[in-house]
């Protein structure tokens, strides 16, 4: 037995594909409204996802302490002035940090048996490990003891392994910085963590502060017991709130500056920038929609458009089809089972096209995309009922026709 | 014969029929008051020049158009009361169409053009596809089913029509100037198809305004300014 739904469809198809150049040209706009709205959808999803995933990792629980360049009376004396350990101690005694460390670094040329090669060597303290999110991989991390007592030990990145050492075993080499002599302790392991700055996040030498302090950064204007800047981790974000007030009060304490002046220092808060991340994708996000939005309602009247010049053209056909027994519901059914079926194939069409677009700019931008089933079903949907919308009055003005005066029609 | 109901009651039956077109001073009655019998089995041409009335009556008639005043009661169903639905079915079931202008679907074959009316049948035949080849083959164009339209002879292309009309198995058929769009010798095939339907049985009315054409069947009504002004039979002239 023949369902009469296919019926209805086989008539709807067979009337698109008698007019192949026109079925696409009135398909463009709802293509472009769906693939519009679920690259919408999806970056919704997945800046939704983003935040989600990292929103108790360490990097979003980070803040960072940077001196203030132009400023007042400091920067008279000073380009900028540093902080003091005195400062890092302070601010990791504030209750719900989780860790806290100075940071100290500059780039040197470093030599060893095998090559040279340029890297971020960096001072640390006890705490940097911790605050950096860092595993040793192999060997140890330097201890408090070496870090006392200024000694010449360094844990370095896997880029300074692959390059210093062509791969080959570092632990317990020997490399030079200023012709300084160190012994490899330990390795990091990997990070893909992005540096602030950009830079290959796994370039660097790590030695103790003072050592660095006495015999490598001496020349570089910075006296006794001072830090470059502060990364802060607190336990949890919740915490970063208070844990920035208080950063801000010590500061301001050690710094001598009253609770109204202008600070010399500058407070970076990672999740206040990862708000703005948030913000930015909703504005990419809202763009999209509108842009589904219109194009969809464009889309929509070429549909509703195209659906009334092909009711007029078969004027005839539908009071003939009347005259020998179709209901108006049934000339209804027919035309909109056309325009559902232009809207159809557009919403697959369109899926398709944002799927593609959508591989193509997450290999170029910094946009996060989440696909899924609700998605597709949504953006698919939104084609449908554009369809239901636009193709309802061509239908409805083809159903009410008179059959004799329709069948009189030229 | 006495126990046949078809006899006593007419396939059609009009009474008082009238149908105003226009409004105000400017009203025209395209039907007044037409009072008319057909039986089942009859072959009727209703004959007049246009605007006489007699497409009005063919509309009516068909269950195309609604009488403004008077009663229309065809094959026992009254169609004055009827809802458009109502019309709609009574049109599949009873009435087969034949047009001037044939009214084919030009891109679809012969065979998709014969089975549409069983499109709209409900329930739904499962044997629409052979009940089209058997309508083809009455008319004579079983070697045609799938030619279209625009590869068949204007004769051909009114046959399958006719075929069309017939595939419901309708009670009535209702020809509209049939052979207005064909030559003279066409219009021969295509009459003598009719009268052979007619003496298998159907009942056929045709709308036409040449004499010659009515004279195919056997009881001519001429109509004038909404008024059946004649009413002949003679069974003789052919």
């Amino acid at each position: 037995m023949r369902l009469p739904g296919l019926t209805t469809l086989g008539l709807a198809m067979g009337s698109l594909l008698e007019r192949p150049f026109r079925t696409i040209l009135t398909m463009f706009g709802i293509v472009i409204g769906v693939a519009a709205v679920f690259a919408m959808l999806s970056i919704g999803e997945g800046t939704q996802k983003k935040i989600l995933e990292n929103i108790d990792s360490v990097q979003a629980r980070t803040i960072t302490v940077f001196p203030n360049w132009s400023n007042g009376r400091a920067s008279r004396r000073r380009a900028w002035r540093p902080f003091t350990e005195q400062d890092v101690r302070d601010i990791q005694a504030i209750p719900g940090v989780f860790a806290a460390t100075g940071d100290l670094s500059s780039e040197y040329n470093i030599v060893s048996e095998m090559s040279d090669w340029r890297a971020n060597v960096v001072g640390v303290d006890a705490a940097y490990l911790k605050a950096n999110d860092l595993k040793i991989q192999r060997g140890r991390p330097i201890t408090d003891t070496e870090i006392e007592r200024s000694e010449t030990v360094a844990v370095i990145g896997t880029s300074v392994v692959r390059s210093l050492f062509r791969g080959q075993n570092p632990m317990g080499e020997r490399l030079k910085i200023q012709n300084i002599p160190f012994t490899v302790i330990g390795i990091v392991g990997e990070t893909d963590a992005q540096n602030w700055r950009g830079q290959d996040s796994n370039n660097f030498v790590l030695i103790p502060r003072p050592t660095g302090r006495s015999r490598l950064f001496g020349d570089d204007r910075l006296v006794r017991n001072q830090v470059r800047s502060i990364t802060i981790v607190g336990d949890n974000q919740d915490a970063l709130a208070m844990i920035e007030r208080e950063i801000d009060f010590i500061l301001r304490r050690s710094r001598s500056l009253t609770a109204d002046e202008a600070p010399d220092f500058r407070i970076f808060n990672f999740s206040a920038n990862r708000q703005a991340f948030a913000e930015s994708q909703r504005t990419l996000s809202l763009l999209l929609a509108t842009m589904g939005a219109v194009s969809l309602i464009v889309g929509g009247v070429g549909v509703m458009n195209i659906m009334l010049v092909s009711v007029t053209e078969r004027t005839r056909e539908i009071g003939l089809r009347m005259a020998i027994g179709a209901r108006g519901s049934d000339i209804m059914g027919q035309f909109l089972t056309e325009a559902l079926l232009l809207s159809v194939l557009s919403g697959l069409l369109g899926l398709g096209l944002g799927y593609a677009v959508s591989q193509i700019s997450l290999g170029t931008d910094n946009i996060e995309m989440v696909f899924s089933t609700r998605i597709a079903i949504l953006s698919f949907g939104s084609a449908l009922l554009v369809g239901v919308v636009f193709g309802f009055l061509p239908a409805q003005r083809a159903s009410r026709l008179n059959p004799i005066e329709a069948l009189r029609h030229e | 014969m006495l126990g046949d109901r078809r006899l006593e009651t007419p396939l059609i039956e009009t009474q008082g029929l009238t149908k105003l077109y226009g409004s105000g001073s400017g009203i025209i009655r395209a039907l007044d008051g037409v009072d008319l019998r057909i039986e089942a089995g009859e072959f009727v041409a209703v004959i007049g020049a246009s605007g006489s009335g007699k497409s009005t009556l063919m509309n009516m008639l068909g269950g195309l158009d609604k009488p403004d005043q008077g009663e229309i009661s065809i094959a026992g169903q009254s169609l004055s009361r009827m809802s458009k639905r109502a019309l709609a079915y009574f049109r599949n079931e009873t009435i087969g169409f034949v047009f001037q202008q044939f009214q084919l679907l030009p891109k679809k074959s012969a065979l998709t053009n014969v089975r549409l009316p069983m499109q709209y049948r409900r329930p739904r035949r499962e044997n629409e596809l052979e009940l089209a080849r058997d309508s083809l083959d009455r008319v004579g164009l079983s070697d045609r089913v799938h030619h279209k339209p625009t590869e068949l002879s204007g004769g051909q292309q009114q046959r399958v029509a006719i075929a069309r009309a017939l595939v419901g198995r309708p009670q009535l058929l209702l020809a509209d100037e049939p052979t207005g769009a064909l030559d003279s010798k066409t219009s021969v095939d295509v009459m003598q198809l009719l009268v052979d339907l007619n003496r298998q049985g159907l009942t056929i009315v045709l709308i036409t305004h040449d004499k010659e054409v009515a004279d195919y069947a056997d009881r001519v009504i001429t109509m004038r300014d909404g008024q059946i002004i004649e009413d002949q039979t003679h069974a003789g002239v052919r």
